[in-house]
């Protein structure tokens, strides 16, 4: 066999496996029968008419907005920050607080999301929305630093070198040289930021109740309840979401970033 | 006008940051994130805590006083070590199939031509991943179903319908489909980091075209492989959402027993002890992955391991 | 046991007309103060946790959307699983934090375990207490800290395709190779614990303490690959085609077989559990809203709300005078007579509240293995 024929066969499956779930949920909302089964009854907007009717989902859509916003503005300077602070500056115990800041990722999210429980009980803020939004930064942040230090460590430091022997102070060419030229990480860090808040659901599911449920939780509940097609609608908010952030990330910095090497 | 704000701002900074603070710089940068990851290990606190103290099931309040009987509960009850044992072969063949998976995959995307098949291949990649687990699973539940679209196709050759869903194969099934995107990511910068020139040579002195692959690509992706595998095997390690959609009751994972030890049976000490165990199991793994294999392409500095 | 979902948007035809409706007062509609010299302020909401599927539906019909009609108080319906708010409540009465819910529609035996907890407050003062039957009083507790709000059978459902012959009559057919895979009990066993007592060759009288003639049958069920669910997914399976037999609430067979599937239930030689379901009110929560959570729990033991809400479920009430639904007259899974009630197994509350927890275990154990 040649290499092009494997290759393709390969990544075909690839393609099949990773769009399946994505188009099928498209399809079925978009029946007009009351189940979903296929073929499908026809076609029709009924239950999309239907989720404007629907208080609930449209409540835990912006709250799941709010919580995506709220982590996305923490995560922002926080991990700019920590990412130039660890690959531009010598700090003793680099590696130590490298592996501390893995942690988020070392942690099982169900994990943090009990020891975030217990902390923002004891607290007594558990019955707020706000929390959640600072818990999907925490256990995302190193997305963030990530994006940004890949930014960082791609800057020649030569530049911020001549910034300075040109007479530039700190802040000054940190806010003209370093900034912009990190810029392309910090955005593309965001975005994942927020995607990946507005989709979070193991850590919400155990932080959030009736009041401040998101919409992840809500569409989770309701796969354990009985499988309609308005569900599917519903789920096509996030392939609509998920589609805005991807065209940003091209438009913003280009999806080929992710392939450079590091 | 901007420049002047700008000049404005240094004025201030210099009062408030004076020079002989220089050397701290770096630390001031990294305290925002120090402090926000330390709500967590403020929370790892409280579980550890918990985990050494039993459940009184007369007031169902945890013990004043610490005892290991939450660990011991959970070593002599065989049904923790087969859950345990469930849970790391999964991540085991979640692992490589997901990495077997994405290698062409990644390979296919870096080193073709035609930069709209790779734009198209990376869209592929990045909506599921933007789309999150609990829609991916609905989707898989649609498909799989006894009366889904999977069943009636097969039926129409003929066959079925099967038991598609709720067993241990599709648990591992909606893993790999979940774990992809992470895989190919981590993956394609370090194959983008290898020349082509270089297989090319390999193939020029002989070797075939899957012999130049696994001699010389696989080797020298080595930190992209270890920084994937680390991340699969430990995302699906930890993984509540597939198992709790996907296994029907019966596939429960270590996370769904926490999950349950807490919100089913209100023991807080024993899920708390299974918790401590998870981690435990995790990062001994981990460490010893990166030991064995350096830190791939996981840290955050150039420096410190990051590969090419 | 049972549902963690939300609200089934698709039936919810009516959507509460909250907007228009009229602000009337507790007094206006016949309710009772209460004790209260001035009606409390109305709260715009209450939480009711509830259980996914028909559960929900039959509640919002029966009593949640008229009680939002009379009172313009919007009902939102938590389908957070009964045992999985239990802990939350907990938490937030012992931190001093409002709790998540305002009235929790539970298992007798769970409520029971957060009166013993001190975590309920007091329905003695209830007006509608008055008259309803003995089944409605809670046992082991002292006064009303909750109330019973109904009675029900944990049936064997069944395809009738697969049974030309008639109904089966023994437990012992969800062991039938025939079945394999094809047979569901929900996920902690509950329900199914003494029919497995007396099916696995036990006797009632050594519950609590020998059931491991129980635990023996349930191994061998394991065996036949069972399918672990709650509520709404025994309605599901029947309907998706997963399942054949199925140890379930009849509501929930009778789910399906109102939407067309040929399921039917029986009560087999070993008999059934029979249980009950309640109503009760967290503390921690603001005056009103207490007041007002009673007025819900106290307008749920009304006949006008019992009727509709246990048509719809199938189930006989606490209040005299609810009549079955015309399909399950006569049906001994609805049962009215001390025949009936004679083929039925009925654990004591208390005994379940003490060991309930530890058959959940002790099944998950035998299930995860």
């Amino acid at each position: 066999m040649t290499k092009g024929v494997v290759l393709w066969t390969i990544v075909g499956a690839n393609l099949i496996l990773l769009a399946a779930p994505t188009v099928i949920v498209l399809a079925a909302s978009f029946t007009s029968g009351n189940i979903i089964q296929f073929p499908p009854d026809g076609f029709s907007l009924r239950w999309y008419a239907r989720l404007l009717e629907l208080t609930d989902f449209r409540d835990a859509f912006w709250r799941s907005l709010q919580v995506a916003l709220i982590c996305t503005a923490l995560s922002l300077p926080v991990g700019t920050l920590a990412a130039i602070g660890l690959a531009r500056y010598r700090v003793r115990f680099a590696t130590a607080i490298q592996v501390y800041l893995l942690l988020p990722f070392t942690v099982p999210l169900v994990v943090s999301g009990l020891g975030l429980m217990f902390l923002f009980g004891a607290w007594g803020i558990l019955d707020q929305l706000w929390p959640v939004g600072i818990a999907t930064c925490i256990i995302n942040l190193p997305f963030m630093i990530w994006a940004v230090a890949a930014s960082v460590n791609a800057l020649d430091p030569d530049l911020e070198h001549a910034a300075a022997n040109c007479g530039a102070a700190p802040l000054p060419a940190f806010l003209t040289v370093t900034l912009p030229a990190v810029m392309p990480g910090i955005i593309t860090g965001g975005l994942i930021m927020f995607v990946l808040a507005f989709n979070e659901f193991i850590v919400s599911l155990i932080l959030t109740d009736a009041r401040t449920v998101t919409l992840p939780v809500l569409v989770y509940n309701s796969i354990r309840s009985v499988v309609t097609p308005d569900l599917a609608a519903v789920s096509v908010v996030y392939i609509v979401v998920a589609t805005t952030a991807i065209l940003l990330l091209d438009r913003l910095v280009g999806l080929d970033t992710f392939l450079k090497s590091r | 006008m901007a420049s002047r704000l700008v000049d404005g701002l240094e004025v201030v900074r210099a009062a408030l940051w004076p020079k002989p603070l220089a050397w701290a710089t770096g630390y001031a940068l990294l305290l925002p994130a120090l402090l926000v990851v330390g709500l967590l290990a403020l929370g790892l606190v409280y579980i550890v805590d918990a985990s050494f103290r039993e459940l009184d099931t007369r007031t169902f309040l945890l013990a004043e006083t610490y005892s290991l009987g939450n660990f011991q509960e959970i070593w002599e009850r065989t049904v923790f070590w087969r859950i345990t044992g469930r849970t790391l072969l999964a991540a085991v063949i979640v692992t490589a199939i997901t990495l077997a998976l994405a290698f062409p995959y990644a390979y296919l995307m870096v080193r073709t031509r035609s930069s709209l098949l790779r734009k198209l291949l990376l869209i592929s990649l990045f909506l599921p991943f933007f789309i999150g687990q609990v829609v991916r699973a609905y989707g898989w539940l649609i498909i799989l179903g006894q009366q889904g679209i999977a069943n009636t196709l097969l039926q129409q050759i003929g066959l079925g319908p099967f038991r598609l869903i709720f067993t241990y194969e599709t648990v591992i099934f909606g893993l790999v489909q979940y774990m992809l995107p992470f895989a190919v990511l981590m993956l394609a910068p370090a194959l983008a980091a290898i020349s082509e020139e270089v297989e090319l040579a390999a193939e020029s002195l002989g070797a075939r075209w899957w012999e130049a692959m696994l001699n010389v690509v696989v080797p020298m992706a080595k930190p992209g492989f270890v920084a994937a595998g680390v991340v699969v095997f430990t995302i699906s390690l930890t993984d509540f959402a597939m198992p709790a959609v996907l296994g029907g009751g019966t596939n429960d994972f270590l996370a769904n027993s926490i999950y349950h030890a807490f919100f089913r049976i209100s023991d807080p000490g024993l899920a708390s002890a299974l918790a401590v165990i998870l981690v435990a199991i995790g990062s001994t793994i981990v460490a010893i992955l990166f030991a064995w294999l350096g830190t791939g392409t996981l840290g955050f500095r150039k420096s410190s391991g990051a590969s090419a | 046991m049972r549902s963690r979902s939300t609200p089934p948007l698709w039936r919810r035809r009516q959507l509460l007309q909250t907007a228009g409706a009229t602000a009337l007062g507790a007094a206006t509609l016949g309710l009772p103060r209460l004790g209260f010299a001035n009606e409390p302020a109305k709260p715009a909401e209450l939480i009711v946790r509830a259980w996914g599927g028909v559960w929900v539906d039959a509640l919002n019909e029966g009593v949640s959307a008229p009680f939002s009609e009379m009172t313009g108080i919007r009902i939102r319906h938590d389908l957070t699983e009964d045992n999985e708010i239990q802990p939350r409540i907990w938490a937030a009465v012992a931190q001093g934090r409002k709790p998540p819910i305002h009235i929790n529609w539970d298992t007798s035996t769970n409520a029971t375990k957060s009166a013993m907890r001190g975590v309920t407050v007091d329905l003695s003062d209830l007006p509608n207490l008055e008259g309803l039957l003995p089944a409605a009083t809670p046992v082991g507790l002292d006064g009303f800290p909750i109330v019973n709000v109904y009675s029900y059978v944990y049936v064997l459902a069944y395809r009738e395709a697969v049974f030309p012959d008639g109904p089966p009559d023994s437990w012992n057919i969800l062991l039938d190779p025939r079945f394999r895979s094809r047979v569901a009990v929900y996920n902690d066993g509950i329900g199914f614990h003494p029919a497995a007592q007396i099916a696995g060759g036990g006797t009632f009288e050594d519950i609590p303490d020998n059931m491991e003639p129980a635990w023996e049958f349930i191994r061998q069920l394991k065996a036949q690959n069972p399918l672990l669910g709650e509520d709404p997914d025994f309605t599901n399976w029947f309907q998706q085609g997963e399942i054949d037999v199925a140890c379930t609430i009849i509501s929930n067979a009778r789910e399906a077989r109102a939407n067309g599937i040929d399921v039917a239930w029986t009560i087999p030689k070993e008999g059934a559990k029979i249980d009950t379901d309640a109503l009760w009110i967290p503390q921690g929560l603001d005056d009103n809203e207490t007041y007002w959570a009673k007025q819900y729990i106290n307008y749920a033991l009304t006949l006008e709300a019992q009727q509709p809400w246990l048509d719809r479920l199938g189930l006989p009430g606490v209040r005299p005078g609810v009549v079955p639904p015309a399909d399950l007259v006569g049906d001994p899974a609805y049962p009215t007579t001390d025949e009936d009630f004679a083929r039925l197994i009925s654990v004591p509350t208390p005994i379940l509240a003490e060991y309930e927890r530890d058959w959940f275990i002790k099944f998950t154990e035998i299930m995860q293995s």
